[in-house]
């Protein structure tokens, strides 16, 4: 069996497949996530593939400004990722509420609802900062299995009272 | 005894054979969208890391249903490297269908059931269309026996072309490649979220989609007995057939159900399946 | 001994029903009828282990049979004047009438001096037959043991109607045994009308208006298939001067050239099967006769009735054989079969969609008969085999999901495995012996489609019609087992105590037949079917077309395959069984719902503005605007009445 756990473990990070939640962004994040999947960045190199069920999905990747009414979509969302599994966050508005942030209405972060591993900030990212948070995300989720170190933090300037977790860009 | 051995390992081999042809299938799909694509051998990192995940369920019956549809695609295959019998092959390969429908009704998802609905009204489409295929293999063969094919002398793709194209409409709803796959896409697409496969999720997807190179393999095997007198023919059939679909399956945009069990798949498929069959009948 | 044994099957049934009929007693019927049934069975397979014999029968009760007979005969027509009297129809007045007049012309004239004809002279099919109405059909009646107790409840009779349901079924019964049985057409014809009399009082027993109404047009139906029967005896009994079914498929049979003037009282004896079989157009009234109590629908659908008229067209088959006529019935058959396929499509009434798809495989017998091969013949001999026990067991389900959730809708079943897990999985499993190999069913049609395959003539658009039936056979069956055993949680486990004992004996009793009768299918095949049709064939002298029924099948491949089959899915669904078992209770989750997923009860939906619960529905596609009921059967009664035209008057 040993074989079939190596290959399971391997593939794990050959195979990550995103689930894409808006939370309610301007939708700038999200083009740029879709940017991702275009021949320009081709994702699939990676063997990423965008499906749109938590159920399949190894990745979750949220934008958008968190609030009180989809919070509970979005936890429902992670929850139904079967295990192993992994969230990044993607754009100012859905690491902090960005420039809506402390609003009556918002919640300061998707981590604030869901145990998130990787943060993007940007408004918006690049796709390049997008995929490299992806592949952050499997080396987090590598770290889970043990097969390495977890990626260190890369923060950005002025963000010392961020979270404690891996950010890029 | 040693056709059974061979029959059991070419249906132990066949799952690496399918996930490698879905593989070369993503490479080309990727080339013809001028991207890069995936390494060729994706489709198996996919499966060990489905299986690799938790367990989740709506229902236990879902779970039966992905066995069941597993078992029957590797039992399709079996009677198929035995050279058995078209129409039981064919009844084998319902009972895969049918569960897959059955395991998307049976959770309480407008999702899966839709696909699942879907899923009947593909099956309405092709299935008629194998029945008569297989029908005109026992009119040049005078038998349903797949193993009698080999006895003809001459290929059968001369005998029945018209039946040979209906059999790639078929081919296309069973690979759920556009503009046939409503029901539920392959990677990458979404459809209904992804139709019938909705609701499985990890080992059990893992089981559908092995199920699915199996299908895979057979329906490649049936292009390939067209050309039963030479190697070289049977590999060309099937690396041509295979070619088309996908040709086909990124040039083309996704039909309605009316679209397709109306016009596409009754009026032109049944129509040269008949044609075929009536002239087969007059010579 | 076969005097006996015959007696218990046919004359038996008779004096139970009376003496239920005249004992209202509830707990005396409770003993007699399980008796009874048990008594008919254990004849019945005692006869068909004795195989085909001969026997004359000239007195009964020390009275001379034909003669009884011909006395029944004319006060049952009689009867059935007065009852049309009574329901101000001329229709069924004027057709008895002239059935009267047939009668009195052929006893009195053609028949003045006529050599006397072998009573019963059963082959394998008979035996077969009364095999399947003593052991379904009993099956059947004990069901209703239970479900018409519940049924009174629900209606809140004051006193009982009981004893004069047992009392007709069991008349039913015996007419059924008798009607496969007997070799002289005009005893034949008794049970004949007898079975049209049962099935209108049967049908019309709740005493709704909608009952008396459907009950009506059964009878006059049923009643227009008994004169084409007259007028087939009548023309019989001119041409050949006998009414012996024996004697009369021997000299057809030996005919080089079938003139027209010969076939023709055959044309009006698939007339009389085509009515008694509910073919289009006809099909209506089977469709109506869903509003009687199940064991009602359960019986006219699986052992009795409809089966008469295939087996009528069975028996029958080896003097048209080779004929364009035989062409033309199975082209007929085949329409019938993908017509109301489709039709089943469009239905979401349970009872309706059984109803139709009873039809359609009745269509797919009389197209094998058409076919008239002998290899089309084992094909139809085991699709009547296992038709009855599926469809039986799937009309008592149907029943007792009804008395439990008060509808037959298939959409209202959603979620029925969380509310009665066990009968749903065996409605489940009555489906899949339906609709999936390796289970009888499915082996009739592949060989069905084998024997069509080979056969000489109109061979393409046969196929056609079967190819696209099948199709839509898969259609409607398989979503209906999906809904069976849908639930939101990932086990269900059953509720004790809501079920009547007879009731869950029977449905676990039927189920488990149909599944040991599918398991041992090539051994049915081998030892009963096969050497019936071989019988036929060589009793007749007819070819037998290169192709010996059931090659494929009876050979040691053949077999090995079922088996293997057999097996390799026996352990798949228990291994299955076993791992969907295994998902521990943490895994289940709600299905995916767009991450708004919520269940209140065994209700899954999600949650919506207010935050307030709104149920998913979902239904099935019933394609009502191709399919469609109003849409499509105005167009079948057309093309099937031009069938008929074409059968009929193509001979005249």
């Amino acid at each position: 069996m040993g074989f079939v756990e190596n290959m399971i473990k391997k593939s794990r990070l050959k195979s990550p497949w995103i689930v894409h939640f808006d939370c309610g962004s301007c939708n700038g994040c999200d083009i740029e996530v879709l940017a991702c999947l275009t021949p320009m960045y081709d994702v699939e190199r990676f063997g990423v593939v965008n499906t749109g069920n938590p159920k399949h999905a190894d990745v979750l990747l949220v934008t958008g400004t968190v609030n009180h009414r989809n919070r509970h979509v979005l936890k429902q969302i992670y929850e139904q990722m079967p295990e192993p599994k992994a969230v990044v966050s993607i754009g100012a508005c859905n690491l902090s509420g960005g420039v809506f942030k402390d609003s009556y209405n918002i919640l300061n972060g998707a981590h604030t609802v869901i145990p998130v591993d990787v943060f993007v900030p940007g408004c918006p990212p690049k796709p390049e900062a997008i995929i490299d948070g992806v592949v952050t995300a499997l080396n987090a989720l590598a770290a889970k299995m043990g097969l390495g170190p977890a990626p260190g933090a890369a923060l950005m300037p002025g963000d010392e009272d961020a979270p404690k977790a891996a950010a890029v860009g | 005894m040693l056709s059974i051995l061979g029959a059991l390992g070419g249906v132990i081999l066949a799952p690496l054979a399918g996930g490698l042809l879905s593989g070369v299938d993503r490479r080309l799909t990727a080339r013809l969208q001028s991207r890069m694509g995936p390494p060729l051998l994706q489709p198996f990192f996919d499966i060990f890391k489905l299986f690799g995940k938790a367990p989740q369920a709506t229902n236990a019956w879902l779970v039966f249903s992905a066995y069941i549809y597993l078992l029957a695609s590797a039992f399709a295959l079996f009677i198929f490297f035995m050279g058995g019998d078209l129409l039981l092959l064919f009844f084998v390969l319902t009972i895969g269908a049918v569960f897959q429908v059955v395991g998307a009704i049976c959770v309480p998802s407008p999702f899966s059931q839709i696909g699942a609905q879907r899923e009947l009204m593909l099956m309405v489409a092709y299935e008629p269309i194998l029945i008569l295929v297989f029908v005109g293999f026992a009119m040049c063969t005078g038998s349903f026996s797949i193993a009698d094919v080999f006895k003809l002398n001459t290929p059968l793709l001369l005998k029945m072309p018209l039946l040979f194209l209906a059999l790639g409409y078929a081919l296309t709803i069973k690979l759920r490649k556009s503009p046939f796959d409503f029901s539920a896409s392959h990677h990458g697409h979404q459809e209904l979220v992804r139709g019938v496969q909705t609701e499985y999720s990890g080992p059990f997807l893992a089981l559908i989609e092995i199920g699915h190179w199996l299908d895979l393999v057979l329906i490649l095997g049936l292009c390939a007995l067209f050309w039963h007198t030479s190697v070289i023919g049977m590999v060309l059939l099937v690396a041509a057939s295979l070619f088309t679909e996908i040709l086909i399956d990124n040039i083309t945009a996704r039909l309605t159900w009316q679209w397709m069990v109306q016009k596409q798949s009754l009026l032109v498929g049944m129509g040269l399946a008949l044609v075929n069959l009536l002239w087969l009948y007059v010579a | 001994m076969m005097n006996f044994l015959v007696f218990c099957c046919v004359v038996l049934p008779f004096i139970v029903g009376l003496t239920l009929y005249c004992v209202q007693n509830s707990s005396l019927r409770a003993m007699l009828v399980p008796t009874a049934v048990v008594v008919m069975a254990l004849a019945a397979i005692g006869l068909g282990a004795g195989g085909p014999f001969h026997m004359e029968a000239s007195q009964l009760f020390g009275l001379p049979t034909d003669a009884v007979f011909t006395l029944l005969d004319f006060l049952l027509l009689l009867y059935i004047l007065v009852l049309g009297w009574n329901l101000r129809s001329r229709l069924v007045m004027g057709m008895t009438a002239l059935q009267l007049i047939g009668m009195a012309y052929l006893k009195s004239v053609l028949m003045a001096h006529d050599i006397p004809v072998t009573g019963f002279a059963p082959d394998g099919l008979s035996l077969i037959m009364v095999i399947i109405i003593c052991v379904v059909g009993g099956l059947i009646t004990i069901y209703g043991l239970g479900y018409m107790d519940l049924h009174e409840e629900h209606l809140h009779l004051r006193t009982s109607r009981q004893p004069r349901f047992f009392a007709i079924i069991f008349c039913f019964l015996g007419a059924m045994n008798g009607l496969v049985l007997c070799n002289n057409m005009s005893w034949m014809f008794f049970f004949w009308e007898v079975t049209t009399l049962c099935s209108f009082f049967l049908i019309g027993h709740d005493g709704t208006e909608e009952a008396s109404k459907n009950a009506f047009r059964a009878l006059w139906m049923n009643v227009l298939g008994g004169l084409a029967f007259v007028s087939a005896m009548l023309f019989i009994q001119k041409s050949m001067g006998t009414l012996s079914t024996e004697v009369i498929l021997q000299k057809m049979a030996a005919l080089d050239i079938k003139s027209t003037a010969m076939l023709l009282p055959f044309a009006f004896l698939c007339l009389a099967a085509f009515t008694k079989s509910a073919q289009v157009p006809f099909e209506s009234w089977l469709c109506g006769a869903m509003v009687a109590p199940t064991p009602v629908s359960a019986l006219l659908h699986s052992a009795t009735m409809v089966k008469a008229g295939t087996y009528l067209l069975l028996r029958m088959a080896p003097a048209f054989a080779g004929t364009t006529m035989s062409t033309i019935v199975a082209l007929f058959g085949a329409f019938t079969f993908v017509g109301t396929c489709m039709l089943a499509v469009s239905q979401s009434n349970a009872k309706k969609i059984l109803a139709y798809s009873t039809i359609a495989n009745l269509g797919l017998i009389i197209t094998c008969v058409g076919i008239n091969t002998a290899a089309s013949m084992v094909a139809a001999t085991m699709i009547i085999v296992y038709h009855s026990v599926s469809k039986g067991l799937l009309f008592m389900c149907v029943g007792t999901i009804e008395q439990r959730i008060g509808s037959r809708d298939i959409e209202d079943m959603r979620g029925l495995y969380g509310v009665m897990p066990r009968t749903a999985t065996i409605t489940a499993i009555g489906i899949f012996t339906m609709l999936l190999p390796p289970f009888g069913m499915l082996i009739g049609k592949w060989m069905a489609i084998e024997a069509i395959a080979r056969a000489a003539q109109a061979m393409t658009p046969i196929l056609f019609f079967i190819a696209l039936g099948s199709a839509f056979t898969v259609f409607f069956w398989a979503r209906w087992a999906g809904i069976l055993i849908s639930s939101p949680s990932l086990y269900e486990y059953p509720v004790k105590g809501f079920q009547k004992p007879t009731v869950i004996f029977s449905l676990r009793m039927l189920c488990c037949v149909a599944l040991l009768f599918s398991f041992i299918s090539p051994v049915v095949l081998k030892d009963f079917v096969g050497p019936s049709v071989e019988g036929v064939y060589a009793r007749f002298n007819l070819r037998v077309e290169g192709f010996i029924p059931g090659a494929n099948f009876t050979s040691v491949e053949g077999y090995s395959w079922i088996y293997l089959l057999f097996i390799m899915l026996a352990l798949g669904v228990w291994f299955a069984w076993r791992m969907s078992r295994k998902v521990p209770e943490k895994a289940h989750a709600l299905p995916y719902f767009s991450g708004l997923a919520a269940r209140e009860g065994d209700e899954v939906g999600f949650r919506g503005p207010m935050n307030v619960f709104e149920p998913a529905r979902v239904s099935n596609y019933y394609l009502t605007q191709y399919f469609g009921e109003e849409k499509v059967t105005h167009a079948i009664d057309v093309i099937s009445i031009a069938f008929l035209i074409v059968l009929v008057g193509g001979l005249l």
